[in-house]
Parts: structure tokens; C-alpha cells; sequence
């Protein structure tokens, strides 16, 4: 294991000093975001997936895939899995493994109990979109760096924008407040959340997926997803998740206006010991799943639009 | 145990009701959603669930099916509130309604409360089940192996245990152990549920010892998938460090330090056809011997009896990690 390198050493100061009036807001914050009891996700996905469960041809497997295309079910089914009730706490931290054990039955009530986002706004179908490129690239890198289980860094990967999420629906009006901060002052998201909230989503994200039980393997990589020098456990993960989320930005997927690449830290580059050549051939790689990323998509709008013109 | 869930159109339960209950002790949560009912049963199930019929166009057979069909959850009770008439027309109590009990509508207060008492009473009676994995025990065990004796079509009951669980549990400690307990009923009884559900059974003898019976026809492809399933989950339950060894150092019976293969799964197959056996406790003995046998193969392995209809010793086949002809019977 690396030595733990000094905090200031990333792009990022992760520990700015805080005033009392700061430090209350972040104390609201963390109370209003404790609150979040369910996370809306796309029409299209749920309305595929309720079609699914009523054929009974329909194998565990295939829920399986489906879900894993989904950030926010993902990350119900972890918590899920994950609950004290359920008697595995902080131990499950692979898709896959959380449909074994909770079997056909658990996740299709997780189906009937998934809300939909009342209006499908262009913002989320980005965000679903830019989370899954990123878990195909976390995967894709996982496995070149012959990772035990590039499943579960895939999962992290998939599941790393957990905290945007929550911070829409719990905060909508700070949401707005940082979104047009980002246009009107020209700078980059995690800034404007900085000056809105006073703390950024990574946090945010690593605090829920704390509170709801994952195993560290999950919540280090989703909180240190822009600083992974700051990740004790869990560097390298945390180094693939930063580069997959920077890579598939690049590649345009999922700005939300926001449309400044951040930068790469440096750690995180020494961590994953890449040379220009294997970015060339990870693109390659990449490139030809995110076809299936895009064409699924589209599958999953031509769903929700059916839907909406059904309902 | 006194949480109640109420899920039914607004105020069906009526003011009265709900003030004797919560007097009573009960916490009432109301949902008039059946999804918002299937999230709480899935995320904070209640200890008992009173359901009203035909709220919500057909939610309240979904919530029912949602709670029956999750077997950790198949003791919450339920109650069925439904009108006179609707009782005339006799609702389908096998496949729609698998409640435990029904209330007529308009309730009455203190009738719903007596129901509600004596449902929580005859939950406690019938407790035979395991209380880590809420499986049923040996009582249900011998009852379902003599009930599948006695039919003539060919049934498979499956003894399943965990290698080298004993070291396991002194290594990592009782409540990982317990984890893994519960890990491999789970994994049990969402395969069989998957792919045998009719007239299948899962119990669990204790410890590490559980039965699974299904269709003869059906078990290899069971078995398979259990072995497959477990080897995808087993290592979450393992530490890095052990799973890079591919062993873990633990002490024998003697005190003396000894390497042990990291846990795996062995199933003993015995078949009810042919009607070679009439007891149950035939089915064990066969069972154990052919178990002596999966045990000594390396990894996660299924040991099939295989019957030749006149041959006196039986010949096996296993499956899994290992492919090797086995012979019981003999030595």
C-alpha cells in the first residue's frame, strides 16, 4: 500500500476552513439530506422493468442487467441489501450479489415500490447517462489493472453521483441556485456547490451511502470521487472512479451545463501508472461500449415516451 | 411486537379503531399507496399488516404478494378487511388471498383488536422456525421429507452444509459466521424460488445444516445453480487477505495449527423414487454416507445417488468444481 500522501497535494483543497455560519448551513444540509427516503428514477427504466417482472420467463439475471444499467436502483438495492433487516451490513458491495441474496421476489416489490421523476428533464437522462459511461469505463480500467472483482469498482463507478441526486431532490432550490451559478459566474460545479451549500455532492454522497449501511469499498470512491489522495482504504478504486468520471466527461457525457472538464490529480495518475498508449487503447475499448450505452438510451426515452403518451 | 401497517383507502379503519389500537400500544402506520406500502414493508417491515380488499385497483393483492412471497418476511401476519358481500362471493384464499386471517367491514373496534391478538398468539405457537434464517426446523423437516415419501412422483432431498465452517467462525468470529449462515439460506431459497418453486420446501436442521427438497428432475440444475451463486458471493464474506491466500490458518481439534481450504458448499442428493425407501430416517442414513463422500472432494460440490432400478448399491455422480465418478455403497 502507497503511503498516504498529503492532503493539499490534488487539485482540490478538501479541508477549508469553516466560519460558524458555514458550519451551520452544512449541519442543515446533513439533516435535510437524512430525511431522503426515496429517490425517483427514469419512467423508461421502471416502466421496462415492471414489464419484465410480470413475464414469468423473466430470470433473475435479466432484472439483474437491467438494474445495473440504473444508478439510482442500484444504489436502492445496495441499501437494501445492506440494511440491518436484511442481516448483511456493510458487507455486500457487488450488484450481482445483491440479487443472489435477495432473490426474484425482494427485487420485484423494489420495482413496484421505485417512484418515477415526475417530468424527465434533459438534466437527468444526462446524469443516468454519464453515470453509466462512467461505470463502463471503470470497468473496463478495473480489469485492465487485473482488480480482483471489476464489478464492485464498476458498481462505485455507477453509483458515484449518488449524492447529486439527493441534493436535487432534497434541496431543489439550492439545486437551481448552482446550476445558474455555474452559467453566470463561468465556473465548474463543484465550486458552485461549494459557494451554495458549502460543501460539494462527493461529501454528500459519501454521507448517504454511509448512513444507508454500504461497505467502505462503495463510500470511499463515491466521497473521494474528485479528491482520491484523501481516500485511507480504498485509494486505487477512488483513483479509477476519478479518472473514469473526468474520461467520461471528456467524452461528453454528462455535463449538465456544466461543460468544464476538471482537472486529473496527479495521484491519482501515479496510482494508475498509465501510459499515453493504454489511454489510447482504453478509448478504444470504451468507445465501442458506450455504443450500447447511447443505443440503450434511446431505447429507454422511445420507452418513457410511450408511457407518458399512454398515461 | 406491535407495529401495525394499515394499507387501505383513507380512514377505512375508522377514528374509533385507531384510537383503541394506539391506546392498546399499537403504532399505526397508514398507506394509501400500495407502492408506498411495498417500499415500507421492504425497508421497515412492520410486525403485522392489515390490508383492505380491492383498494387501489388490485394494490392490495400486489402488497399480499410482495409480503408472502419474500419468505424472510412469509411471519408477518395478515389480516384481510373485506365487506359481507364480498365475503359471499368466496375470494380465492389459495393463489389471491393467502391471508391469516379476515375482518369484516364496518370494523368493530374491539372484534379487530381480539383478531389482531390472537394472530400475533398463534404466530408464537407454530414457531418452529429458525431463528436466524426463520427457515423451517426439523419439525417441518421430517413432516415435508414423509410428505413427499408418500407421493409417487420421484422428489430429491438435498442436505446441504458449509466446509470448513467451524474454522471459519473461529477465525472471523460468531456473528460473520452468522452472516454466513444466513448467506447460503438466502441463496437457497432464492434459487429454488427461481427455478423450482412447485411443491418445493427449504428447512434449516441448524448451524450450518440445511434440506432443500424439489422435483427430482430439477435438482442438478438447483444444485448448480446454488454451488455457481454461492462461489460468486462467497468472497465478500472472506478478507482480502485470506482470498489472495486461497486458504486460512485456523487450529484443529488438537490446538495445532492447521491450513484450511477457504468455505465452500457440499449437497447429498438423495432421490424418493423407486420407492426404495419407506422412512425418513432411511432417506438420513443414506444421506449421511453419501455426504462422507462430497465432503472429501476439494471446492463446492453436489453428489447425485444414482439409482440403477435392479442394482443393490447405488453408483453416484457429483458435480460442481470436481467431475469424478463416485462410488458409494462401498468402502
Amino acid at each position: 500500500m502507497p503511503a498516504r500522501p498529503a492532503k493539499k497535494q490534488g487539485a482540490i483543497m478538501v479541508e477549508p476552513e469553516l466560519t460558524a455560519e458555514q458550519q451551520k448551513k452544512r449541519d442543515n444540509i446533513r439533516k435535510a439530506l437524512r430525511e431522503v427516503k426515496n429517490l425517483p428514477t427514469l419512467p423508461g427504466i421502471v416502466s421496462k422493468l415492471t414489464r419484465m417482472a410480470d413475464d414469468p420467463d423473466t430470470s433473475t439475471d435479466q432484472m439483474g442487467k437491467l438494474i445495473s444499467k440504473d444508478h439510482i436502483l442500484a444504489a436502492k438495492l445496495l441499501k437494501l441489501v445492506n440494511s440491518a433487516f436484511y442481516g448483511f451490513p456493510q458487507r455486500i458491495s457487488s450488484l450481482n450479489s445483491a440479487i443472489i441474496l435477495l432473490g426474484f421476489n425482494v427485487i420485484k416489490s423494489l420495482i413496484i415500490s421505485a417512484s418515477i421523476f415526475e417530468l424527465m428533464e434533459e438534466q437527468d437522462v444526462e446524469l443516468w447517462e454519464h453515470s453509466l459511461g462512467c461505470a463502463v469505463i471503470c470497468n473496463v480500467v478495473a480489469k485492465r489493472l487485473e482488480i480482483n472483482d471489476p464489478e464492485e469498482v464498476s458498481t462505485a463507478g455507477l453509483i458515484h453521483d449518488l449524492g447529486k441526486v439527493a441534493i436535487k431532490m432534497e434541496l431543489p432550490r439550492e439545486s437551481a441556485e448552482v446550476a445558474a451559478l455555474v452559467e453566470s459566474a463561468e465556473i465548474n460545479r463543484f465550486e458552485a456547490e461549494q459557494r451554495v451549500l458549502g460543501l460539494e455532492h462527493a461529501e454528500v454522497g459519501g454521507w448517504l451511502a454511509k448512513s444507508w449501511n454500504l461497505p467502505a469499498k462503495l463510500v470511499e470512491p463515491i466521497r473521494c470521487h474528485h479528491d482520491p489522495a484523501s481516500a485511507d482504504n480504498e485509494p486505487l478504486v477512488s483513483a479509477i472512479v476519478h479518472f473514469a468520471d473526468i474520461m467520461i466527461r471528456g467524452l461528453g457525457y454528462g455535463h449538465g451545463r456544466d461543460i468544464w472538464v476538471p482537472p486529473l490529480q496527479p495521484r491519482a495518475w501515479e496510482l494508475l501508472r498509465f501510459k499515453a498508449a493504454d489511454i489510447d487503447e482504453i478509448l478504444d475499448e470504451v468507445e465501442e461500449k458506450l455504443w450500447d450505452v447511447k443505443g440503450f438510451s434511446l431505447d429507454i426515452k422511445a420507452e418513457a415516451a410511450t408511457t407518458a403518451t399512454k398515461g | 411486537m406491535n407495529r401495525l401497517l394499515v394499507a387501505g383507502n383513507a380512514d377505512f379503519l375508522g377514528a374509533e379503531s385507531r384510537m383503541l389500537l394506539e391506546a392498546k400500544g399499537y403504532q399505526l402506520n397508514s398507506c394509501e399507496r400500495p407502492q408506498d406500502a411495498v417500499a415500507l414493508v421492504l425497508e421497515d417491515p412492520p410486525d403485522l399488516l392489515l390490508v383492505e380488499k380491492g383498494f387501489a385497483e388490485g394494490g392490495d393483492r400486489q402488497l399480499i404478494k410482495a409480503v408472502v412471497s419474500c419468505l424472510q418476511k412469509s411471519n408477518i401476519p395478515i389480516l384481510l378487511a373485506l365487506s359481507a358481500d364480498e365475503l359471499a362471493n368466496e375470494p380465492d384464499w389459495q393463489d389471491a388471498y393467502p391471508v391469516d386471517d379476515i375482518v369484516i367491514k364496518p370494523l368493530v373496534p374491539v372484534d379487530l383488536l381480539a383478531r389482531l391478538r390472537l394472530a400475533e398468539a398463534r404466530m408464537l405457537r407454530v414457531f418452529d422456525n429458525n431463528p436466524l434464517s426463520r427457515l423451517p426446523g426439523n419439525t417441518s423437516i421430517l413432516r415435508a421429507i414423509r410428505r413427499v415419501l408418500a407421493k409417487e412422483e420421484p422428489f430429491a432431498v438435498c442436505y446441504v452444509d458449509i466446509d470448513n465452517f467451524k474454522p471459519y467462525n473461529d477465525r472471523y468470529g460468531f456473528s460473520r459466521g452468522d452472516e454466513v449462515i444466513l448467506m447460503v439460506a438466502r441463496i437457497i431459497v432464492n434459487v429454488i424460488e427461481e427455478l423450482a418453486r412447485e411443491e418445493s420446501f427449504v428447512g434449516h436442521v441448524g448451524g450450518d445444516d440445511y434440506v432443500f427438497i424439489v422435483h427430482e428432475e430439477k435438482a442438478e440444475e438447483v444444485c448448480r445453480r446454488i454451488l455457481h451463486n454461492f462461489n460468486m458471493v462467497r468472497n465478500l464474506f472472506l478478507s482480502a487477505e485470506d482470498v489472495a491466500a486461497g486458504e486460512f490458518v485456523g487450529l484443529d481439534r488438537q490446538e495445532r495449527e492447521t491450513r484450511y481450504p477457504l468455505l465452500s458448499l457440499s449437497i447429498a442428493v438423495v432421490g424418493t423414487g423407486g420407492g426404495r425407501y419407506r422412512h425418513s430416517g432411511e432417506i438420513a442414513t443414506a444421506a449421511s454416507e453419501l455426504k462422507h463422500y462430497v465432503k472429501k472432494l476439494e471446492g463446492s460440490n453436489y453428489l447425485l445417488e444414482r439409482r440403477e432400478p435392479d442394482s443393490a448399491g447405488g453408483a453416484a455422480t457429483n458435480g460442481g468444481d470436481e467431475v469424478a465418478e463416485v462410488e458409494t455403497g462401498k468402502k
